[in-house]
């Protein structure tokens, strides 16, 4: 914001209590989730508000991990989840750039009907998804959940990095391409680099919309050998008896490689712009 | 496209499509493989795979592929695949899941698919008549809810509804209640129904609710609720915890709940529930699980998935940790095991099915809890009266059935 | 802004196409579908011999009460839940993207409700609002305050899941307004200080019409989102708890479909639900966000 100012210090002691405040609200349920993994009974709710409860036992981790097939629907989840990571930001970006860039026929209805498929209820598509995809024999395939996931995941990203070329001056490109460039090299030499934070958000959002994601993976996968970590994890669940303790551990666990990528993409997402004077 | 930044990446991806396809396990459905769909809870299951690999050790050759559902969505994930000529040879799941599966013509009608007298050797109780027609081949009968108290606090169980209730206040002191209970669900209210002398449909499966049964009924749960021997805010969740953590004294469960209950540490005694006022025995519904078979096996695998049935439903495979998961066998032989007489467990559980009721397995049925579970609550919160919740019960059932059948 | 470059024809259609594809492809037909489907009668009995009815679906769902009921609902649910999630993530952002200490662990920690698997979330916080143990009411009476039925009374009931979905949501809004923030020169804030203008007016003039390009998306899709889930309610008030009372137009949509097996009446519903938020995409872009931002 206003960078070389120091602010005034009760500007700073409230910035920080309201922080903490915020901070404390929003990590309170996750510490439950942590007693409930920690819970020898296996029970999802307790009538006594210690954080550590009686008996507190590391055994569902052990459980999860060694006991459980966890390892493989992690493995599994990451492999679907970068791939759509990697097809989410290379076809979102691109197609972007068209509709940011580019006024040809048929720019606003495409960029509409991004928009359109989103409006539909999911619970309803469910079912003719799984025909489609037995149609297409892409059921209990990795490349059927990677499409299927991508799809999804596409019109927000399409439309938030459009927006955020519209915040990138054309002038820039249109220097590059006096200077000899094509259209393709001035896209990715000068736009791309400049739309880090936003390849960030969109990166991050592709791989959030496959790593948890419960319904499609349900449609589309029937083989235990596919299973990705909310299909793990539900198998945990029955119809009264719920191995809740196991079902906490994993659940903490599944959180663990969201945080690495995001401390991992968190440099990309102050970076860009901010750097002064390149704008004008 | 000139040596740009991005087509390694470019190529990266295209690389990984490439790949995708070949992550695709062989499912090639052969001769041999049999898919089996099933709905259990994890303690069941872990059985159930000490069962399949015993299975294997005589039929080496047979690969045998389970997929775990949960309720709601193996019906209607089968539902799709079977109406569409795809889908697992065998579904695993309660009983009720019969009525739709028949109707949408997806599951065989076991009595013509399978050999005569096939079912012969199952207790009766455990067995579900459809349109004349059996669908499933059970491996248990029970689900049924009794009284589970904690014999730290309840040295013996009350055997009358005043007895209970006497009990329960009793103990309701300290930070302790008397009782706790799933207020929120039917299926508790319906063994007080019939203590009562109700039931929630009559033989041509139309509803039944708007009874002075159900009146008398709703009014005993809401007087324990009144009498704050129990929560107000008492669901399934809460009422286990209470349970578990010793702040409850007894409970309404059923045998999923026992090993639960066990493990965490509470001295479980167990009874079939109460008499009613008027001399009836509460009739808890008693249900079964059991496989039906696809429409879709392919008539040369048939002796293959019965033969796998047979096995599934066999003494052996139904004795399997038997007292651990406390399931009546289905199995008319598995009832003169040892193991299974001198569990004192399961003989209380035995006693208790003998005075419950079928549950019906007709489609209707699940309009006929939708329509009773927010009544229920209804009348639990204060908000109508038990003759006002009987009446819109009925007549929400009645409405929604109709709706269902156009 | 938006001046094109000149570049070959097929050039933004080649960019486009394969984004295209992949969506149309998977979302399309099922999208179709259910439009086929409102028209007939797909039910329990009518699962593969389903016929054509006209209107009448539409007829029987216009003249229930509970259309327009649920749609009040629906429309409560999805204000308050953005209206909070915009507010609590810009603001999270705007304090977030400036020199404060230990930023970066705030960042990571605030990120915990959208990492966190929802289904486990939703059902600690119904844990979390339970009368007599949960967390929540245990607060308020330390805090003197009456203990609340958070999950029996029906208005309680309805907020229960905005706040869960509110806790759920505003990680998400509150990142990409940190993506769009560092956008944001810094000469701009310098004119404006040499100007004179205070924080308000700085944010006013400078920070919003900056963000607003980014944050549009996110802020049209997320209302689409939060109108559509089915989830957070279904699982924080156990599929409608008290007595039905806790539902918007999807989570009865779903309860129509699997409880009731009316799979076209649902499939009507569905479109209807679909033409309202048509409206109201078309509404917003053509008015308070025009696709053609002026500079």
């Amino acid at each position: 914001m206003s960078a070389g100012r120091r602010r005034p210090v009760h500007v700073s002691v409230l910035t920080h209590a309201f922080l903490v405040l915020v901070s404390l609200a929003t990590v309170y349920p996750i510490l439950q989730i942590v007693t409930v993994s920690l819970r020898p009974t296996d029970s999802l709710y307790s009538t006594s508000l210690a954080l550590i409860p009686e008996h507190a036992t590391l055994r569902a981790y052990y459980a999860i991990l060694f006991e459980k097939q966890f390892l493989l629907w992690m493995r599994n989840s990451a492999l679907v989840s970068l791939a759509v990571t990697v097809f989410g930001v290379v076809l979102a970006s691109t197609a972007a750039y068209a509709f940011s860039r580019f006024r040809f026929p048929g720019w606003r209805m495409g960029l509409y009907s991004f928009l359109l498929t989103q409006l539909f209820p999911a619970t309803m598509l469910m079912l003719p998804l799984y025909v489609l995809m037995r149609a297409l024999h892409l059921l209990d395939t990795f490349a059927g959940l990677t499409i299927a996931y991508t799809a999804t995941a596409l019109p927000f990203c399409v439309w938030t990095m459009r927006g955020y070329y519209d915040t990138i001056p054309v002038e820039l490109e249109q220097a590059a391409l006096i200077d000899g460039c094509g259209p393709w090299t001035a896209f990715t030499r000068v736009t791309l680099p400049l739309a880090a934070p936003a390849l960030t958000i969109t990166a991050l959002f592709s791989f959030m919309s496959a790593w948890s994601e419960f319904l499609v993976a349900r449609i589309v996968v029937s083989s235990l050998s596919l299973y990705t970590l909310p299909l793990g994890l539900e198998s945990l669940a029955g119809v009264f008896q719920t191995e809740w303790a196991n079902y906490a551990a994993g659940s903490l666990l599944v959180c663990v490689p969201v945080m690495a990528l995001f401390v991992f993409l968190n440099r990309w997402l102050v970076s860009g712009l901010s750097l002064g004077g390149v704008k004008g | 496209m000139m040596r740009s930044r991005w087509c390694a990446p470019l190529a990266l991806a295209a690389l990984l499509a490439a790949t995708l396809p070949a992550c695709a396990p062989k499912s090639g459905r052969s001769a041999r493989t049999i898919v089996i769909w099933e709905q259990m809870d994890p303690e069941e299951r872990v059985r159930f795979e000490a069962n399949l690999a015993a299975f294997r050790q005589t039929h080496p050759d047979v690969e045998i592929q389970h997929t775990p559902y949960e309720t709601e969505q193996l019906r209607t994930q089968f539902q799709t695949a079977a109406a569409g000529g795809g889908g697992p040879d065998l579904v695993f799941g309660p009983s009720d899941q019969v009525g739709p599966l028949s109707l949408l013509q997806t599951i065989q009608p076991l009595d013509q698919a399978l050999p005569a007298g096939f079912f012969d050797r199952y207790v009766p109780s455990s067995l579900d008549t459809l349109d004349g027609h059996i669908y499933a081949a059970p491996d248990q009968v029970g689900n049924h809810l009794v009284l589970c108290f904690n014999r730290r606090l309840v040295p013996q169980a009350p055997t009358t509804a005043e007895e209970f209730v006497a009990l329960a206040r009793r103990l309701t002191r300290g930070g302790v209640y008397g009782f706790a209970m799933n207020l929120t669900e039917p299926y508790w209210l319906v063994p007080f129904l019939g203590g009562y002398g109700g039931w929630i449909m009559d033989a041509q499966a139309a509803p039944t609710l708007d009874t002075p049964a159900m009146v008398q009924a709703l009014t005993f749960l809401k007087g324990l609720r009144d009498l704050r021997v129990l929560p107000q805010e008492c669901d399934y969740q809460i009422a286990e915890t209470l349970f578990k953590e010793g702040k409850a004294a007894m409970i309404v469960n059923g045998p999923w709940s026992w090993s639960g209950y066990r493990r965490a540490g509470v001295d479980l005694g167990i009874a079939p529930l109460f008499r009613m006022p008027g001399g009836r025995w509460a009739q808890p519904m008693v249900a079964s699980k059991g496989y039906s078979i696809s429409v879709n096996v392919p008539k040369e695998k048939m002796p293959l998935v019965t033969e796998l049935v047979e096995y599934l439903t066999s003494p052996e495979a139904e004795l399997r940790s038997v007292r651990e998961l406390a399931i009546l066998p289905s199995h008319k032989d598995a009832y003169g095991d040892s193991s299974l007489v001198q569990d004192p467990y399961l003989a209380v559980s035995l006693q208790a099915i003998e005075k419950g009721r079928r549950m019906p397995v007709v489609p209707e049925m699940r309009v006929i809890w939708d329509a009773m579970r927010p009544e229920m609550q209804n009348v639990m919160n204060g908000i109508k009266t038990p003759a006002g919740g009987a009446r819109a019960m009925q007549q929400a059932a009645v409405a929604q059935i109709a709706a269902m059948k156009k | 802004m938006n001046a094109t470059i000149r570049a070959p024809r097929s050039f933004p259609y080649l960019l486009l196409l394969p984004a295209l594809v992949a969506m149309l492809l998977v979302v399309l037909f099922p999208l179709l579908y259910n439009i086929f489907l409102a028209f007939r009668n797909m039910s329990l009995y009518h699962f593969t011999d389903h016929t054509f009815v006209g209107l009448e679906q539409f007829r029987e769902l216009f003249a229930q009460p509970v259309l327009y009921v649920l749609f009040g609902k629906s429309l409560l649910w999805t204000v308050l839940n953005v209206f909070f999630h915009v507010v609590i993530g810009v603001a999270l952002a705007m304090l977030l993207a400036g020199p404060v200490r230990g930023r970066a662990l705030y960042r990571t920690l605030l990120i915990l409700p959208w990492a966190m698997p929802q289904y486990i979330s939703a059902l600690t916080w119904r844990g979390m609002f339970n009368y007599e143990y949960g967390a929540v009411n245990l607060i308020l009476q330390r805090l003197h305050l009456p203990a609340v039925p958070w999950l029996s009374d029906p208005t309680w009931a309805f907020l229960a899941p905005v706040i869960v979905n509110i806790w759920l949501g505003f990680p998400f809004m509150m990142i990409v307004a940190l993506g769009a923030l560092t956008a944001i020169p810094h000469d701009l804030y310098e004119a404006a200080d040499l100007d004179g203008a205070g924080a308000w007016l700085k944010f006013r003039h400078v920070t919003w019409p900056q963000i607003l390009p980014v944050l549009t998306p996110a802020v049209l899709l997320g209302t689409v989102w939060t109108f559509n889930n089915m989830v957070v309610i279904w699982l924080v008030s156990q599929q409608g708890r008290p007595a039905d009372q806790t539902h918007i137009m999807v989570t009865w949509i779903y309860k129509v479909a699997f409880t009731y097996y009316r799979y076209s009446y649902a499939a009507a519903f569905s479109v209807v639900v679909f033409l309202i938020l048509l409206a109201f995409v078309v509404f917003t872009l053509r008015r308070a966000a025009p696709l053609e931002q002026a500079k």
